[in-house]
């Protein structure tokens, strides 16, 4: 695949569709820690750590485990006449994988740096049930992406769901000074704010590039 | 370490009695959706070939999946009525497939919007049907046009596009467009009127 | 604790989009026409119904510590079921629905019921809890979709409403509607309650 293809499907990922804003993928997170700066980058890393991992392995699942090819390996191991298709177990499988590796970057964490784990730890829990994790394999799966492809659009859709995050947080830590009408205040606000940087991103849409 | 295992099991008997209730569900539904999916392709064909005999469009493989399709005219397959093909662009929020026919000059016959998932009210107008019509205005302007021809207004050309969804509209001439240039290739050229 | 109770609740009292804000992705992203919503919301409540009432079952024999991996197992299996037949029976819808059929998966209504409910109660009442979740579910997303093809494209399941005259607000129909409408209604909904605690 030549770089320009990889060029468009990140920057399509990050502004054009953008995971949060367009996609509406992540949004709990997306509400939920946009309340300080700090919290939204953590989370923004993990997310984008997570994203660009997942992809990786559900695209090897998909193509090796899952997908009716003579490469898949319930074929080789036993010997099978035609290649099963199991692609209708890809809900069960990458949910299960997902959570496995969320577990499992969670322990590697801790062990090999401590410092990290301190600011990511309580993140990686959530990672789970952030539907913009399942969505990016799913999305991966749909638009018929090949490895690289899939793990640069893991990467620019974690970019993109950091920069919606961070961009929010900005703004709610400046809106604790707001006079918000009382029925408004928390989490409607962030919802209408939400909607006024959706427009905003809505202009990209206009960006050519083919 | 006996918990571990004994957790382990119980993790894996859940999910093998989940594998197998799948699998018999998936051994239902399987054959219906196959069915779904060939009448969506037979529907857009005999739309993309009316000349053709219905009977008589057969798939034409390269690569172990389906490139194009060729049009007879009866079914002792002799005369070629036309090709067809599915053109696939990035829309605003899907992927775009159409399917084209053209006859053997290359000029369009038909064609017939098979997926898009665009925003409802906008890009989902290029398969609006008018009232008192009985096809899509929008598609109806690609007929009897050539490659060359099939540009969308705000690109300069003349093919009308949906007011306020030109990236959907652009996706269709643009798919179409480079889907024609790449039978073409594959035929070694158009037939010249 | 009463039967009925447990089933209106979920309507307005801890309806899960309005009071609990969960389930919030499947709302913002379906809600651009009403069919589109009620057959989001009849998937997500069969889910459901059918996720609660086996947890519920099985509640008494799952070790605690892997309790969470058995109830993604259960709820995926259904998601995934549904998804098969709608592909099968719906396809238009399952189309239009896109990946957020098999996202239902992390819709977090689903998960927090299996935690904070079914795996503490008895079949009976896991099912009906199950059943007005998911009505709620269903109905805080068709009144949003109402609002937003109203106003946004003019129609309401798919038939026009207006006469030709009517210029549809199409920022509604587009994703900055979704968030705003939500937005609207979740500050509509705070205001309802903080002038009934007042009265």
């Amino acid at each position: 695949m030549e770089f320009n293809e990889l060029l468009i499907i990140a920057v399509s990922a990050i502004f054009i569709n953008n995971f949060v804003l367009t996609r509406f993928l992540g949004i709990c997170p997306y509400i939920g820690v946009s309340k300080n700066m700090d919290s939204a980058v953590g989370m923004g890393f993990a997310v984008i750590f997570v994203m660009t991992l997942a992809s990786m392995v559900t695209w090897l699942i998909n193509a090796f485990m899952l997908k009716p090819t003579t490469s898949n390996i319930f074929y080789i191991i036993f010997n099978a006449e035609a290649p099963p298709d199991l692609t209708y177990l890809k809900t069960i499988a990458f949910i299960l994988v997902i959570a496995s590796l969320v577990q499992f970057v969670e322990m590697v964490v801790q062990k090999v740096s401590p410092a990290l784990y301190k600011s990511l730890g309580i993140f990686l829990p959530l990672i789970t049930t952030n539907c913009a994790i399942l969505g990016v394999a799913l999305l991966n799966l749909d638009n018929d992406y090949n490895f690289i492809a899939s793990i640069v659009h893991g990467l620019a859709a974690g970019v993109g769901f950091t920069l919606a995050l961070v961009l929010m947080a900005g703004i709610r830590e400046k809106l604790e000074m707001a006079p918000i009408p009382k029925a408004l205040q928390g989490i409607p606000i962030a919802f209408l704010m939400a909607g006024l940087m959706s427009i905003a991103f809505l202009g990209f849409s206009g960006l050519k590039i083919q | 370490m006996k918990d571990i295992l004994k957790l382990g099991g119980i993790l894996l008997l859940v999910t093998a009695i989940a594998g197998a209730a799948l699998s018999m569900v998936n051994a239902i539904t399987k054959p219906r959706i196959e069915e779904q999916k060939r009448l969506v392709t037979q529907r857009a064909l005999t739309t993309a070939l009316p000349k053709a005999n219905p009977e008589a469009i057969v798939p034409v493989t390269e690569n172990e999946s389906v490139s194009h399709y060729i049009g007879y005219q009866t079914t002792e397959k002799q005369n070629i009525a036309g090709y067809a093909f599915v053109a696939k662009g990035a829309g605003y929020s899907s992927i775009i497939e159409t399917m084209v026919g053209v006859d053997t000059t290359g000029t369009v016959m038909g064609i017939k919007i098979m997926q898009q998932v665009e925003t409802p009210g906008l890009g989902t107008k290029i398969e609006e049907v008018r009232y008192g019509e009985s096809s899509s205005w929008f598609q109806d302007q690609f007929l009897n046009r050539i490659a060359d021809g099939l540009i969308v207004d705000k690109d300069g050309g003349d093919i009308i596009s949906v007011t306020g969804a030109t990236i959907s509209c652009r996706a269709v001439a643009n798919s179409i467009k480079k889907g024609m240039g790449e039978l073409e290739e594959r035929l070694g050229g158009f037939k010249v009127n | 604790m009463s039967l009925s109770n447990e089933f209106s609740k979920g309507f307005y009292k801890e309806n899960p989009v309005f009071k609990l804000a969960l389930g919030l992705c499947p709302t913002l992203a379906v809600s651009n026409s009403v069919q589109n919503a009620i057959g989001m919301g009849a998937a997500a409540t069969f889910v459901l119904l059918c996720s609660n009432v086996i947890i519920s079952m099985i509640r008494k024999g799952v070790p605690k510590k892997i309790r969470i991996p058995i109830y993604i197992v259960v709820i995926a299996t259904f998601v995934t079921i549904v998804d098969l037949v709608m592909a099968g029976f719906a396809p238009a819808l399952h189309k239009s629905l896109g990946i957020f059929v098999p996202l239902i998966v992390v819709n977090c209504v689903i998960l927090g019921r299996a935690e904070a409910y079914a795996g503490k109660n008895s079949v009976l009442y896991s099912f009906i809890d199950g059943l007005g979740m998911g009505i709620g579910f269903t109905f805080a997303l068709a009144i949003i979709a109402v609002v937003r093809e109203l106003l946004g494209d003019g129609k309401l399941w798919g038939i026009p409403m207006f006469g030709s005259g009517f210029e549809p607000v199409l920022l509604l129909i587009l994703p900055p509607g979704a968030f705003l409408t939500l937005g609207m209604f979740l500050g509509l909904f705070n205001w309802l309650d903080t002038k009934r605690s007042a009265a």
